[in-house]
């Protein structure tokens, strides 16, 4: 991996063919979450993908999800399947991979990895800033890898 | 009677008008410079005035970015979450 660097208008990093198979397969099952989804109370992933906007108010929080969540979903997915889109180059080959990425779709790359970490960090039970070290190391690893990945792309789009 | 008729409709009239105000709260998987970058590019704060709010989220737990109508609150919230960001909503007095 190559962390996101800026070339002109496009955004730039290099990935092997194994990060781009698993970052591939992260955003393929964001996507899978959020089209299948059901119900929210037993899913902590949904839950913070499509949080209460009322945390008081139970009512109102489920006419808000009412008006937003489908919408929300449909977004949130079609970012998380712009990035299986853009890695599929660098899948199934045996030299690392460019990827280029241009500014609208750095937008979406950019919020799909939020997803992706939200939803990995809600599978781990990760709550509060005490819990960031706590999990499976393997999990742990890939959990950093991803803030890393997604960090180098801010630092493009904060230019 | 009509005293507490006018007095009546003008406490609805200013609990009705009675702002609101976006709240995001702090998670520990967002990064700083993210959070700060989605002020910027979303509420249109300058550098300074965003770092204020994330580091305010960050170490108070959460900030208000914005004070308004209930609705327009609702807009906010919702791009909020399109970012990725915990936020919600509440009265302004609240």
């Amino acid at each position: 991996m190559k962390a996101f660097r800026r070339s002109r208008h496009q955004f730039v990093a290099v990935f092997s063919a194994d990060e781009a198979g698993t970052l591939s397969l992260l955003a393929s099952q964001l996507s899978d979450l959020l089209e299948n989804r059901s119900s929210y109370d037993s899913d902590p992933a949904l839950l913070r993908l499509l949080p209460d906007a009322y945390p008081d108010d139970a009512e109102a929080s489920a006419e808000f999800r009412r008006f937003t969540a489908d919408d929300l979903a449909v977004r949130k997915s079609a970012n998380a399947r712009r990035i299986v889109a853009d890695l599929a180059p660098a899948i199934g080959v045996t030299s690392a991979t460019v990827v280029k990425v241009d500014a609208q779709a750095a937008q979406a790359w950019v919020r799909s990895l939020t997803d992706i970490r939200l939803t990995i960090a809600a599978r781990l039970g990760i709550e509060t800033d005490d819990d960031v070290e706590s999990g499976d190391a393997v999990v742990r690893d890939l959990y950093d890898w991803l803030g890393f990945v997604q960090g180098s792309l801010v630092e493009c789009l904060d230019r | 009677m009509s005293d507490v008729l006018e007095q009546t409709e003008l406490v609805e009239s200013t609990m009705l008008d009675s702002p609101w105000v976006t709240i995001v709260w702090n998670d520990p998987v967002n990064l700083m410079n993210y959070v700060s970058w989605v002020f910027r590019s979303y509420f249109g704060f300058s550098r300074a005035e965003a770092d204020v709010r994330m580091l305010q989220v960050h170490h108070d737990g959460r900030a208000v970015v914005a004070i308004g109508g209930r609705e327009e609150m609702e807009r906010h919230v919702e791009a909020m979450h399109d970012f990725g960001l915990w936020a919600t909503l509440a009265k302004a007095d609240a």
